[in-house]
């Protein structure tokens, strides 16, 4: 009789992956100072910190133009969804190739309470994340069941088929040519139609997300999420509930997702289904593919490698996607922790040699 | 008392009949071992006693509790823990995360038996992988990998172990520090219930054996008596001609 085993064992294929090159997925953590649950932040990664904020902060300052300034705008709330993506990806190891979905919800949220409803931006913002959270929970059920390649076959179906709906929702959604949605109601005299602003509201959600996903992912809840992507049968059998941890971090994800999408439709002011297909959501794989998910920067450099490339380099949308595709080969084969990692690791080098 | 009371277990996998009506009761505070030839369903019985596949009837009481068909973590968390027979951690993190994740999910201090260890260290120490504690584990050779696995087990402070071919692939003097170490479990209150072929290391561990053939058990009882059953020796070595 044959013995009866058990399913193959992900640490199998670990094993194939020199040391050398875990290492450069998982750079060491330079501080394991604690102060309760959370791990408290080295002094390298406060000055990153400091520079990070000081550039956001200051990026008005460089004279961008109108132009670029917009662009900053459009790569915020990006960031915001892929800071979703990246921990969904970079700590439980679920890869969706239809996040642009979520950020559909959210916007459509949006959309359609303040064309039925009248309700402001302000109202409609916790509708938008609820929104987007549930369906994101309620698109990961199957997450449960099937993982790796099979899961993001569905979230890609999922998406084409929300695309569809949007585009057939008749008057409740717009048709194909989506909804108007007005602007930003002024908080304490602020007024969000000038570009300025509405750039700070961006950057001051951003602060929020980063200052969340850090916290998330130097918490308990953090090491569980990678206990659970690194081995899920031995997560259960030391008493994790594998199951709720997986919909709970893609309801997080949806979370942030909504968040942007509601950002994007207050900044564009309509909304259609186009900008939620299935080619938006490719582009959010390949940025926090290119970035890296696991470092705290990575989604952000994604997102800002991907928006400023064509503009900088003067790149036509074809061009653009024959660069896109170089970089995304050039980024797996040479460095797979994405383009945060592979410069924390040149940091280190140099350091090191310099000592 | 019996912790573990285990009646009239049984597990098909499709036609396959992985056990067919096991009973075993297993105390704690003692090692017991469970032999049986390839197939003979040992595995299964720990899968099915741990949660990983749901019986097709029969019942597994843990403390006077039925836990039959219960998921792998309630299981884990209620203080029975098992190991894998390819040593399994989780191979991305470090040592020390490990051991650390087990403690923050395995059975909690207020329902009774604090944990024998304060702190991860505190394990990796008991184990022998201070000095470890730093790499990342999928970056170790085997035989610490297997001591590892031990340790996320602990981590889980369990007070039944069921170790899965602990000593499987470590050469002769890393299986005599696994066994030294799987000694002084039960000094601490951690019951061990152990699958192993080598029979020498059983017979000097367990105070009890129980043999396993095709799904049903053939023999229990202490070591040397069990070993000498002419059921046993039948199954390992034939009959006469």
């Amino acid at each position: 009789m044959k013995e009866i085993r058990e399913r193959p064992v992900s640490d199998k294929a670990a094993k194939d992956i020199a040391p050398d090159r875990l290492t450069q997925l998982l750079p060491e953590r330079s501080s394991e100072r604690e102060l309760g649950w959370l791990r408290l932040p080295s002094g390298e990664e406060i000055v990153v910190a400091v520079i990070v904020i000081a550039f956001l902060i200051g990026f008005p300052w460089l004279h961008p133009g109108y132009r670029f300034l917009s662009l900053a705008i459009t790569t915020g709330f990006t960031a915001i969804a892929l800071y979703g993506l990246g921990l969904q990806f970079g700590q439980a190891g679920i890869m969706s190739v239809g996040h642009a979905a979520f950020m559909g919800i959210g916007a459509y949220t949006a959309g359609i309470l303040a064309g039925k409803l009248g309700i402001g931006f302000w109202g409609a913002l916790p509708f938008s994340v609820i929104f987007s959270a549930l369906f994101a929970g309620l698109i990961g059920l199957p997450s449960l069941r099937v993982s790796g390649q099979h899961y993001i076959i569905i979230t890609f179906c999922f998406c084409a088929l929300l695309n569809i709906a949007f585009t057939n929702g008749g008057s409740f959604t717009g048709g194909a040519t989506g909804l108007d949605v007005g602007s930003i109601d002024p908080v304490f005299g602020i007024n969000f139609d000038r570009l300025l602003n509405a750039y700070y509201l961006i950057v001051a959600a951003l602060f929020l997300c980063l200052l969340i996903t850090y916290l998330l992912v130097n918490s308990s809840y953090g090491r569980t999420l990678r206990a659970v992507r690194e081995n899920e049968v031995l997560a259960r059998a030391v008493g994790i509930n594998a199951n709720v941890q997986k919909i709970s971090v893609l309801m997080v994800s949806g979370a942030f997702a909504g968040v942007a999408g509601i950002l994007q439709a207050y900044y564009l002011r309509h909304i259609s289904p186009t900008l939620y297909g299935p080619f938006p959501s490719l582009y959010l794989a390949l940025m926090v593919m290119l970035g890296g998910s696991r470092l705290l920067y990575g989604p952000l450099i994604g997102a800002i490698i991907v928006s400023f490339l064509p503009e900088i380099m003067h790149l036509d949308p074809i061009d653009s996607r024959i660069a896109y595709g170089i970089c995304l080969l050039v980024v797996i084969l040479l460095l797979p922790g994405g383009v945060s990692a592979g410069l924390l690791n040149l940091y280190r080098r140099l350091w090191s040699k310099r000592r | 008392m019996a912790e573990l009371e285990i009646t009239g277990l049984r597990k098909e996998f499709g036609g396959v009949i992985a056990l067919a009506g096991v009973d075993i009761s297993i105390p704690s505070e003692k090692i017991i071992g469970i032999i049986g030839p390839n197939g003979s369903g040992k595995t299964t019985l720990f899968n099915v006693i741990a949660g990983v596949h749901k019986p097709t009837s029969g019942r597994v009481l843990w403390r006077g509790k039925d836990i039959t068909g219960r998921p792998a973590h309630e299981i884990a968390r209620a203080g029975l823990v098992r190991t894998f027979q390819q040593a399994m951690s989780f191979p991305g993190l470090s040592v020390r995360e490990n051991v650390r994740i087990a403690c923050e999910h395995g059975r909690s201090h207020p329902d009774g038996a604090r944990s024998k260890w304060n702190s991860p260290e505190e394990i990796l120490d008991f184990v022998g992988l201070t000095s470890l504690a730093g790499e990342i584990a999928g970056a170790m050779p085997f035989g610490n990998l297997r001591r590892l696995g031990i340790a996320v087990a602990l981590g889980a402070n369990p007070s039944l172990l069921l170790l899965d071919e602990p000593a499987a692939g470590l050469s002769h003097h890393e299986s005599d520090d696994l066994m030294e170490l799987v000694l002084r479990f039960p000094k601490i209150g951690i019951g061990v219930c152990l699958i192993d072929h080598d029979m020498f290391l059983m017979s000097a561990l367990c105070e009890r054996l129980v043999v396993l053939n095709f799904g049903t058990k053939i023999a229990e009882g202490p070591p040397n008596r069990v070993l000498n059953d002419s059921k046993v020796t039948e199954v390992y070595l034939g009959n006469e001609l």
